[in-house]
């Protein structure tokens, strides 16, 4: 075990995990280092401390009374022994036949028994003499007859024989008892370290669970399935449900609608992969309303690399997203107004340049008619006033022609152009447009459409006039909004685009007018969208018109013929 | 026009016309001709200030918009030099801000280029008219002011006397004077103010000095 941090190897490498996990999820480095020291694990040994205390007593007993153990001890026990079975044997030899027989082998046995071998011996020795002595005649001598030797020497045998056995029993019994002992103590050392352990990860467990509820964050842990097993109470607050209500389906219908299928996706090939898991998604509170969050899981895995358990927490990015949502909604205001100003200025210098020539040419041909209408009338002044407004005519042309150049390039670089490419090119433009405005696009591109000659930038300009007017059409529209984009081979070298969208469709007063110049039904629009999408098609000597499509929204669709 | 006073015929009333386009000055002098009216033409506003004072005879046609000196710019800078000559504007485009700026500081009319004959003439019947009536005031008060000049400094002060409504007698009192005096000075003030009555005096009077009448 580890001396400081009181774990044992396996606790250790968990809790290791544990906190990396949660640093993990927080965005820490993953290093455990500040955690947990880094010590080695040599200090841990669990059966170490049981062999230790034995070892010890049988060295202190051996060092300090070896006289005692086995010389004094033995020969006191076998003495006692020997004395009881004698003291008894002497009355009792008058009633029983060789009585000694067994009260001295009983002697032997006890000797052997509770002093060991040693005592055994000793027992023995001292026996054989008493019965020499006292019991096999002749009487009082040390002698032996002749008929009581073999008597005699059997009786020494049988003594032997049970000395040996009776010790070796004891010390049997001895070693046994020893064993169980040890065990014993093995098995309270285990059960007491156990629970310590287990108080310990408990308390671990109490700590991590009061720094999860302590975070400001939204945190949850699933299990290797994905099925939630517990939630902190910020998210449940929020959310307005238990841990319980979330298991299974209940899980992904706190995300929002549409960002619901890309998070059931991600999080359900992260389930598959183990790979971390991050994702930005709209989450229902317990009100009914959406905040953004960024939602991130990490995986728990055992030693083995298996998957232990997931890891989630929410962050809130509602500020954030509405902060980048003004930003974009900021440029494209901006980009709008210096749109339209430069349109509005362009106007005005328009109309100046125009009505300078115009006043000049108008005031000349009130002149005219008054040196005409003068008595007598003036014929001279007449005819110079009438030069003067034939120059302020060419005059006013000439700004008439310059605007018109203005807006139309002399030369128009026209190549041959795949219309299906330059389509899907748009749409890769198009696409964060679509996004911001809930729009998805598809297209629906004819396969055998021939290439024509045209001013690419040109009729991308136009499909995307259209496309955005589509888009803008659909706003005040339920969702899901599409916007569809067709090409489609009309005779021989002569090809239809459309675009289609849902929206409310164009009110017949407006389809008549909506190619006009100037003319918006958008409260800051310019009016010029549609005329210059006109004047690129027909410069193009294609058409371009509008319809109602059956299915409700509008249609606009132009045509391209092959350049003859 | 009919009833023009003699003092007034001697100078022609005129349509200084300002604009930086040149087809423009052509255009309307060109129609004013043809109508009878005189017109003189400058390029900017700058020219125009050269020449200006108080005895020019008829208005001023401005474009709003001129480069170097502004004609708003200009407006202001007449009346800031007390040149009372009224002002037609015109322009070709021109701002509700602007309009409204230059109205309310006296113009006569604010012309949208192009614009009609009639627009343009009537305006200009009107600018004259209030233009007459602008330099008879001044004529009157020049005659008012040239007779008050033979006036003795006793006499001077027995008319403003006599305008503040004082009798004889009072007027005698104040001034430490006999009252045969002060009749005798009161008709000498009668006779060279050229009053045909005591009320026409005191009119005379009120003319001369018009903020102590009002005050």
């Amino acid at each position: 075990m580890h001396p400081r941090t009181g774990f044992t190897p396996s606790q250790r490498l968990n809790r290791l995990e544990y906190a990396n996990s949660i640093k993990a999820l927080l965005g820490l480095d993953v290093d455990g280092a500040d955690l947990l020291p880094a010590d080695d694990m040599s200090h841990w040994n669990p059966t170490n401390s049981v062999y230790d205390a034995t070892m010890t007593a049988a060295t202190e007993i051996g060092s300090s009374n070896w006289l005692m153990e086995y010389a004094a001890r033995p020969c006191i026990i076998a003495g006692f022994f020997v004395l009881v079975a004698f003291l008894w044997t002497i009355p009792l030899q008058h009633v029983i036949a060789y009585p000694f027989v067994f009260l001295f082998f009983g002697a032997i046995m006890g000797s052997a028994w509770f002093g060991g071998i040693i005592a055994g011996f000793v027992a023995v020795a001292l026996s054989s003499v008493i019965v020499t002595y006292f019991f096999v005649p002749p009487l009082y001598s040390m002698h032996v007859a002749k008929e009581s030797q073999s008597f005699f020497a059997a009786f020494i045998l049988s003594s032997i024989a049970i000395t040996v056995v009776s010790s070796s029993r004891k010390r049997a019994e001895n070693a046994s008892r020893i064993a169980r002992d040890q065990l014993e103590a093995k098995v309270q050392e285990r059960t007491a370290e156990l629970q310590r352990s287990n108080l310990e990860i408990k308390e671990s467990e109490r700590q991590l669970r009061t720094l999860t509820e302590a975070i400001p964050q939204q945190i949850w842990r699933t299990d290797p399935q994905g099925c939630i097993e517990y939630c902190n109470h910020h998210l449940c607050d929020y959310l307005g449900l238990r841990t319980e209500e979330l298991k299974g389906e209940a899980f992904f219908n706190v995300v929002h609608a549409d960002d619901k299928p890309l998070f059931r996706q991600g999080w359900q090939a992260a389930l598959r992969s183990g790979d971390r898991f991050e994702i930005e998604a709209r989450v229902r509170a317990r009100d009914g309303g959406y905040r953004w969050f960024l939602v991130r899981s990490i995986p728990q895995r055992w030693e083995d690399g298996r998957i232990a358990r997931w890891y989630g927490i929410h962050i809130d990015i509602q500020q954030q997203h509405r902060a980048q949502q003004n930003l974009v909604q900021a440029q494209d205001d901006l980009a709008h107004m210096q749109r339209s100003l430069s349109m509005a200025e362009m106007a005005a210098s328009i109309a100046h340049e125009l009505n300078q020539p115009l006043t000049a040419l108008v005031t000349h041909a009130y002149a005219c008619r008054e040196w005409l209408q003068a008595k007598p009338a003036n014929l001279e002044k007449a005819s110079a006033t009438a030069e003067k407004i034939i120059h302020e005519s060419t005059r006013a042309s000439v700004v008439v022609r310059r605007v018109r150049a203005l807006f139309q390039k002399e030369e128009q670089e026209r190549e041959l152009t795949s219309m299906n490419h330059l389509i899907q090119e748009l749409a890769r433009l198009l696409r964060d447009e679509a996004i911001r405005k809930d729009v998805s696009i598809r297209l629906l591109l004819a396969n055998d459409l021939p290439q024509l000659e045209m001013d690419q930038v040109q009729i991308q300009q136009v499909i995307l006039n259209l496309a955005m007017n589509g888009m803008d059409a659909m706003m005040r529209v339920a969702k899901p909004r599409e916007l569809v984009i067709r090409t489609e081979r009309r005779g021989v070298g002569e090809i239809l685009v459309a675009v289609e969208d849902h929206g409310p469709g164009i009110a017949p007063e407006t389809a008549a007018r909506m190619f006009e110049p100037f003319f918006s039904t958008k409260p800051q629009g310019t009016g010029m969208g549609l005329a210059i999408c006109r004047g690129i098609i027909e410069a193009h000597d294609g058409k371009i018109w509008a319809e109602n499509s059956v299915r409700g929204g509008a249609t606009l669709q132009f045509t391209l013929r092959l350049q003859s | 026009m009919t009833e023009k006073p003699g003092a007034l015929m001697d100078q022609r009333e005129t349509v200084f016309i300002v604009d930086d386009d040149e087809s423009i000055r052509e255009g309307v002098s060109n129609l004013l001709e043809a109508v009878g009216i005189n017109a003189k033409c400058y390029a900017t506003a700058e020219g125009f200030s050269a020449h200006w004072s108080n005895a020019m005879a008829g208005c001023l046609l401005l474009d709003a918009r001129l480069p170097g000196i502004g004609g708003v710019e200009l407006q202001d800078r007449l009346r800031e030099s007390s040149i009372k000559i009224p002002v037609i504007f015109m322009t070709a485009h021109g701002d509700i801000p602007m309009v409204r700026k230059v109205m309310k500081a006296g113009a006569v009319e604010f012309l949208t280029k192009p614009f009609h004959k009639e627009e343009l003439l009537n305006a200009i019947e009107q600018a004259f008219a209030s233009d007459r009536a602008r330099r008879m005031e001044e004529a009157v008060l020049d005659s008012i002011r040239l007779r008050a000049c033979s006036l003795t400094e006793r006499e001077r002060q027995v008319m403003e006397l006599v305008a503040t409504g004082l009798t004889n007698k009072e007027i005698a009192q104040r001034l430490f004077l006999s009252l045969v005096t002060i009749k005798l000075h009161r008709g000498q003030v009668m006779r060279k103010m050229q009053a045909e009555s005591l009320a026409d005096l005191v009119r005379i009077s009120e003319r001369m000095n018009p903020t102590r009448a009002s005050g």
